[in-house]
């Protein structure tokens, strides 16, 4: 095999560095130094150097370096190195870098080969020794015994274990890569000389139990790495029993407990490791034969530089100058504020240069502390495949975007979690390969862990192709432990339910099993990850799997935030917490803050809003006192909403200043325990600014977790009640006529209320800016023929609707309220533009109107533009709904897309529509209530027909609480979508023809 | 035995820390203040890049506010937290035998007496050290109040 150039000179520098090392202690014990640290600094030298040298095929080197390492194994017990020796192995030193550079030596080794303590590398066979130089004194080794367990310098020894621990990590990592077919010769030589170096090291510090460990897993592998054997199933898995206990001793030695008990075992295992090796089968085809190592590759590495590639830093030497960076990037604001506006040249390009280098330098800076998570996603490769043994199922792990990087402290603070996250999936998630089968699934599981940067975050999802959460089973067992009452059981939402698992004490394992479903477990999940700043998200669905998505910032010391001022102070508040930011104008008449016995709320889109007033906070007196409601009158009052994990609320500000990356100070303990603070940080102008506790702010104004969500449930249970009635929503508008004008919610993106004086005019059409675009207004009178409106307005208030990507403005005089009603939308009985039809209530007749026919007739080319790729055309698409409404506002949507639509009232309908030997259709939209045949009726009938059941169906209903998305999928049915907005169905039903189509 | 004091003013009284405990001495800074933080706490500094804790030693013992001139820190680090004491004037530093040291009388008011380590009787003066462990732990309460 050949070696890059790159590979060649980092060899040669650790090389020499190794051989430096050995000098080094060579000449300290000439100078009387301490025998031990100067032995140990030395054979960690020749050993390093032998094992290397065995990797790059530099059998010379290899050979040489190996009858220096077992010279000096002789001398360890003597405690002391005569002089002559002293100077062999300076000359050994030197002929080893004779050799590095590619020269041919001559070497006398004068002492027998028989320590079995440094048994040789089985496939050393050779020694190349060209000519006899004079031979040194002889000196007898004393007989090898084992020494009594040394004095090891607790520094020393705790090297050991990290290196132990790094070489147990490589050689989990390559044996999974070799059990998964990769038997490549690099591969092999890199387990091999592990495992060498790891018996090495530990008989060097007589440990010798995990030196035979060592050594049997050499052996065993020796025949594998000639290439003459095939590593088996049983070989494996002895090879991995031996590493976990290799794991579990160094763990003891880490804690300085003894091993006695560990060290029982290795015997055992040592021996059912030989048998598997013997046992393997042979390998028909000739090794791999390599190429001679050369003295010209070594030659050619020689124009490389040298030192080394790598240094160690401790972290804290990294913070500071991450500190000390933060602040020259503040000295560096201040210089190029002063010399802008100085006249001096020199100064300004000196300061220009100074811009640029601290930027690199910052940039440079960040990435010390960056890592690839897949230093820790490939340690799954391993949990999963001890895992699925264990519980007898079949599962792959699949990692997508191992390379991504975020902080050190971070990469460390998210793989316990993760772990648990994986295990559980492979625990409750994957089925066994019989109940998968069943499912008529494939056996073998997949869990794939995807990790990719989205918006200044790290998302790892791990997601599972398992059974997926049941919902019925989450809400028993949450009252079964008391977690929720049997009423609030019923009022969750979907989204709640699968919260559930996230609430202490909660675990789902229906027995508790080795693995995981002792109840501690996501919970801890959850406040790890949002320890450090990130969220934790869960979906689910019954029989096809569950997703897990942890979003994590990418570095702890970095977070984005929102500055805003209270009072004189500045303070932060992290972005995570942020949901949305409002501005109240008290002076309106229509929406604004209300006091409620005597605390402030404000309707948020219908919901009340706990509003905490900020000043009054962090004056003392947040929860109790009576706030003066003088202060909201006509004001401008900025809200920024928050999230509590909970529920949110709203935090009343003085002002929204900026928002900014802050790098987080930790407080003392006095100031956090003021709960309201999580921490400081710098701003731009050098001026201090607290990190809102968000958190703790909601504690200290007596916001209750508990309390609010038993309100949010009720709103949920009251909603549901009315969805299972079919409503529709619908926004009442004024316009220039006495009947009551309405629009289905569902086409509403937002309410704005435009200055008549920011109209401006482009032709004929009236515009506003809006959003960095421009709004086309509609005028609602104009379009259904009414006269204009007679109101002289300051203001013109306008329902935005996003049509095929676009937003328009349609004008109207006034938004009066919202409705929600279970009367039917009557077509109307004469075809006019821009009306859909009427709401017949008991006591007036509203008009609905059609914003979509009226956009299309004020931009007749525009509408249409946008989906002319669309690849919908020719596509049949049979849509079933009962409701005429819906029925042709889905059909009209669908067919401005391209398709063909063919519409039913019943289940009954469509499948008298569909012919018994051809679907005819290429996909089916059904509603799920319906008289007649019901949409879980159409589905089941349309799947038990073999020439049917491949055409997907997607059901669309205003009913998808609990169970009915478990039926749905039961009932064959694709895609389960609420009614919706639009877009959302153009792409499902775009996305389930591709997949049909793939 | 010998110890090396930095010394500095708090109302009438003379107050002495170890040299080497004290990171540097500066003027006036821009303090930054924390609501609700109990009031020796003057607020936050921002000292190059770090953020130290402000603390009004006249407001620790209770004293009046100072009313004249503009007060000195004195920064050094406790508990590996920075904190930067307001002290109304900067003194020498001072070199005082270990047998002119006592504890501080009984008389002493308490709230005093907790952060004084012991009593150097110098020429004509009493210089009361300060102890920083005791601020420390001031700055670090053990009961948290979550």
């Amino acid at each position: 095999m050949s070696f890059s150039d790159q590979d060649i000179a980092e060899f040669k520098a650790e090389a020499r560095e190794l051989l430096d090392t050995a000098e080094k202690g060579l000449l300290s014990l000439d100078q009387g130094g301490d025998f031990k640290s100067a032995f140990d600094s030395i054979f960690r030298g020749f050993h390093n150097l032998k094992g290397a040298a065995g990797m790059m095929e530099l059998p010379k080197l290899q050979a040489h370096t190996h009858e220096l390492e077992s010279l000096l194994m002789k001398l360890k017990t003597e405690g002391a190195m005569p002089a002559p020796y002293i100077s062999l192995f300076l000359r050994g030193v030197d002929a080893a870098r004779s050799l590095l550079e590619g020269q041919d030596i001559a070497f006398v080794y004068s002492v027998g080969e028989d320590d079995p303590a440094s048994a040789p590398a089985p496939a050393i066979t050779h020694v190349i020794v060209a000519e006899a130089v004079p031979a040194p004194t002889r000196v007898t080794a004393s007989a090898p015994a084992a020494p009594a367990s040394p004095a090891i310098p607790q520094a020393v020894n705790d090297e050991f274990v990290a290196e132990c621990g790094e070489i147990v990590e490589r050689v989990a990592k390559n044996l999974q890569l070799l059990e998964k077919g990769n038997a490549s010769k690099d591969n092999v030589d890199a387990l091999y000389r592990d495992v060498h170096s790891l018996k090495g090291s530990a008989y060097l510090f007589s440990y010798t139990k995990l030196g035979d460990l060592g050594h049997g897993m050499e052996s065993s592998l020796e025949r594998v790495r000639a290439g003459t054997h095939k590593p088996s199933a049983a070989l494996f898995d002895q090879l991995y029993k031996c590493l976990a206990l290799i794991e579990q001793i160094v763990k003891n030695i880490a804690a300085n407990i003894q091993t006695a008990d560990l060290d029982e075992q290795v015997p055992l295992l040592a021996a059912r490791l030989l048998k598997a090796a013997e046992a393997l089968e042979s390998v028909q085809e000739t090794p791999v034969t390599s190429t001679a190592p050369s003295t010209t590759t070594a030659a050619q590495a020689n124009e490389s530089g040298e030192g080394a590639a790598s240094i160690r830093v401790p972290v804290s030497l990294l913070d500071n100058l991450m500190t000390l960076m933060g602040e020259m990037v503040l000295v560096r604001n201040q210089v190029l504020q002063y010399a802008n506006r100085s006249d001096d040249l020199e100064l300004l390009s000196m300061s220009k240069r100074l811009n640029v280098v601290t930027g690199e330098i910052q940039g440079e800076m960040m990435k010390t502390r960056m890592q690839p998570i897949g230093n820790v996603l490939t340690k799954f490769n391993r949990v999963v495949r001890d895992l699925s043994q264990e519980l007898r199922k079949n599962i792959t792990l699949n990692i997508i975007g191992a390379e991504t990087e975020l902080d050190k402290s971070l990469l460390e603070a998210i793989k316990d979690p993760l772990t648990h996250i994986v295990r559980n999936s492979c625990d409750h998630g994957i089925e066994t390969p019989e109940v998968r089968r069943e499912k008529g699934k494939r056996d073998v599981g997949t869990i794939s862990v995807r990790s990719y940067h989205e918006g200044g975050q790290v998302v790892v999802e791990v997601s599972d192709d398992g059974k997926g959460l049941h919902k019925e089973m989450l809400l028993n067992k949450a009252v079964e432990r008391g977690l929720i009452t049997p009423a609030q059981a019923a009022s969750l939402g979907e989204k709640e339910i699968y919260n559930l698992i996230f609430a202490p004490g909660f675990s789902t394992a229906a027995a508790v099993t080795n693995v995981s479903g002792r109840g501690v477990g996501m919970d801890v999940v959850r406040t790890n990850i949002e320890r450090i700043g990130g969220t934790v998200d869960l979906t689910s669905r019954p029989g096809a799997g569950t997703t897990i998505k942890l979003k994590i910032p990418l570095t702890l010391a970095i977070v984005p935030a929102l500055i805003v001022r209270c009072g004189l102070g500045k303070f932060a508040v992290p972005q995570v917490k942020l949901e949305e930011l409002v501005r109240v104008d008290q002076s309106s008449a229509d929406n604004h803050i209300e006091i409620l016995h005597g605390t402030p709320v404000y309707r948020l889109r219908g919901n009340i809003l706990p509003l905490v007033d900020l000043n009054r906070v962090l004056k003392g007196n947040g929860g109790d006192s009576q706030p003066d409601p003088a202060k909201y009158k006509d004001a401008i009052v900025n809200i920024a909403v928050l999230n509590a994990e909970q529920f949110s609320f709203g935090l009343i500000i003085d002002e929204i200043q900026d928002s900014a990356d802050i790098v987080v100070k930790p407080l003392t303990r006095l100031m956090k325990s003021l709960q309201v603070y999580s921490g400081a940080t710098i701003l731009g102008d050098g001026s201090v600014a607290l990190i809102l506790d968000v958190l703790g702010i909601s504690k200290v104004a007596n916001l209750k977790a508990e309390k609010i969500r038993e309100v949010t449930g009720d709103q949920k249970a009251k909603e549901n009640i009315r969805l299972l009635a079919d409503a529709q929503d619908f926004l009442l508008v004024k316009v220039n006529a006495t009947a009551r004008h309405a629009l289905a919610m569902a086409y509403v993106n937002r309410l704005e209320e435009f200055k008549s004086s920011e109209v401006e005019y482009s032709g004929n059409q009236r515009l506003v800016r809006y959003r960095d675009s421009i709004l086309p207004l509609i005028s609602a009178n104009q379009q259904l023929g009414l006269p204009d409106t007679t109101v002289d307005r300051a203001t013109i208030p306008v329902v935005v609707i996003e049509k095929a990507g676009v937003l328009y403005g349609i004008e109207v005089d006034g938004i009066v309220d919202t409705l929600s009603t279970q009367h039917e939308t009557r077509v109307a009985f004469k075809k006019q533009n821009g009306i859909f039809g009427n709401i017949n209530t008991a006591d007036e007749l509203i008009v609905v109107m059609d914003p979509f026919e009226m956009i299309e007739t004020a931009f007749p080319n525009m509408a249409r533009a946008k989906f002319k790729e669309s690849n919908a055309s020719g596509k049949r698409v049979l849509l079933v709904e009962d409701t005429a409404f819906f029925r042709r506002n889905i059909k009209k949507v669908l067919e401005e897309r391209g398709y063909e639509v063919v519409t039913a009232g019943d289940g009954e309908e469509a499948l008298s529509l569909m012919g018994p030997q051809h679907p005819l259709f290429d996909i089916i939209v059904s509603d799920i209530e319906m008289p007649k045949v019901n949409g879980f009726q159409l589905a089941a009938s349309v799947r038990s027909n073999p020439h049917l059941a491949g055409i997907p169906m997607l059901a669309v209903s205003s009913r998808a609480d609990k169970g009915y998305l478990e039926q749905g999928a039961r009932a064959g049915f694709n895609l389960y979508l609420e009614k919706l907005k639009p877009d959302i169905l153009l792409e499902a039903v775009e996305r389930l023809l591709m997949r049909n189509a793939a | 035995m010998r110890e090396q004091l930095t010394t500095f003013n708090v109302g009438n009284d003379l107050f002495g820390i170890e040299v080497m405990k004290i990171q540097e001495v500066t003027g006036e800074l821009t303090v930054i203040p924390v609501p609700l933080a109990p009031n020796f706490v003057r607020g936050l500094i921002n000292l190059r890049g770090q953020i130290a804790t402000a603390m009004g030693l006249r407001e620790l013992f209770g004293q009046p506010a100072m009313t004249s001139a503009k007060p000195m820190s004195v920064v050094c680090k406790i508990d590996g937290n920075l904190v930067s004491l307001a002290v109304d004037a900067i003194g020498d530093v001072v070199e005082v035998e270990r047998a002119n040291f006592e504890s501080a009388p009984d008389t002493v008011p308490a709230e005093i007496r907790r952060f004084i380590r012991g009593i150097y009787k110098m020429n004509g003066q009493l210089l009361s050290v300060l102890d920083l462990e005791t601020l420390a732990k001031e700055l670090s309460p053990t009961e948290n109040k979550q």
